[in-house]
């Protein structure tokens, strides 16, 4: 099965290899801007992962290198950053195939009896 | 650790970032860090993400990564590993560092106590003959 690309015209999964917590900070921008701090609060309350602030950094950057997420003007010194279009097409691509792995994984389980 | 001494072990580290990242996230990196520091987050593993995040900052292609910046990690890199195999050879025995492995010895075979033909046993020849028709070392 592959993963990391899909065969129905909408695109590699482009998230496959960037990590758990560019997945995270997507996932959390998909509900409106945020900044860095409301991200971090956002990511722990969701799913209980405590982003480290260099990660969070790191990730905010490498997402930005690849058009998928973008900073708006700042608001005092902090910057907020709003997912766009690309970004919500990649993070739906990445989940839908999450999914397909998923069900695969359940169906597998299911058949060996475990 | 007090506020002031946390406040600036955090800008320490920040400092370690590149010039751009810090033009670019500094002031708002400084104030996350004072957020989740008084929400109760040690200052220690904020400072562990800064740093492991300033690493890979200067690693990353259109921050801070200079060609002699890498250079120099690949070379203390390299060193280092020069270093850690010249003390393993000085540690163990010749024959274990050695990396070609010698031929066989037909009197050296596991399991064939028969001597090779026209070799005189060890045990009837002093101590000198066996260096000289042996290959020295101990089997």
């Amino acid at each position: 099965m592959a993963v990391g690309r899909r065969d129905d015209g909408t695109g590699p999964d482009v998230l496959r290899r960037a990590g758990e917590a560019s997945v995270l900070i997507l996932i959390s921008l998909a509900s409106g801007p945020k900044h860095g701090y409301a991200l971090i609060q956002d990511i722990k309350d969701l799913v209980g992962v405590e982003l480290g602030p260099g990660t969070l950094y790191g990730a905010l950057d490498r997402l930005e290198r690849l058009g998928l997420i973008e900073p708006m003007p700042a608001d005092d010194r902090r910057h907020p950053y709003r997912i766009t279009a690309p970004g919500a097409a990649a993070l739906r691509v990445h989940l839908d195939s999450v999914e397909r792995v998923s069900a695969a994984g359940r169906l597998r389980l299911r058949l060996g009896g475990i | 650790m007090d506020d002031s001494r946390t406040a600036r072990l955090v800008l320490a580290v920040l400092r370690c970032y590149p010039a751009r990242w810090r033009r670019r996230h500094g002031e708002e990196a400084a104030e996350l860090a004072a957020l989740l520091i008084k929400d109760g987050t040690p200052a220690g593993s904020i400072a562990c993400s800064y740093l492991a995040g300033a690493a890979r900052a200067w690693l990353t292609p259109g921050h801070g990564r200079r060609p002699g910046a890498v250079a120099c990690v690949l070379l203390a890199g390299v060193c280092l590993m020069g270093v850690s195999a010249g003390l393993l050879t000085s540690t163990v025995p010749a024959r274990a560092a050695s990396t070609s492995q010698a031929r066989p010895r037909p009197h050296c075979q596991p399991g064939s106590p028969r001597p090779a033909a026209g070799m005189i046993p060890a045990a009837r020849l002093p101590q000198a003959i066996i260096e000289v028709t042996g290959h020295g070392r101990s089997c």
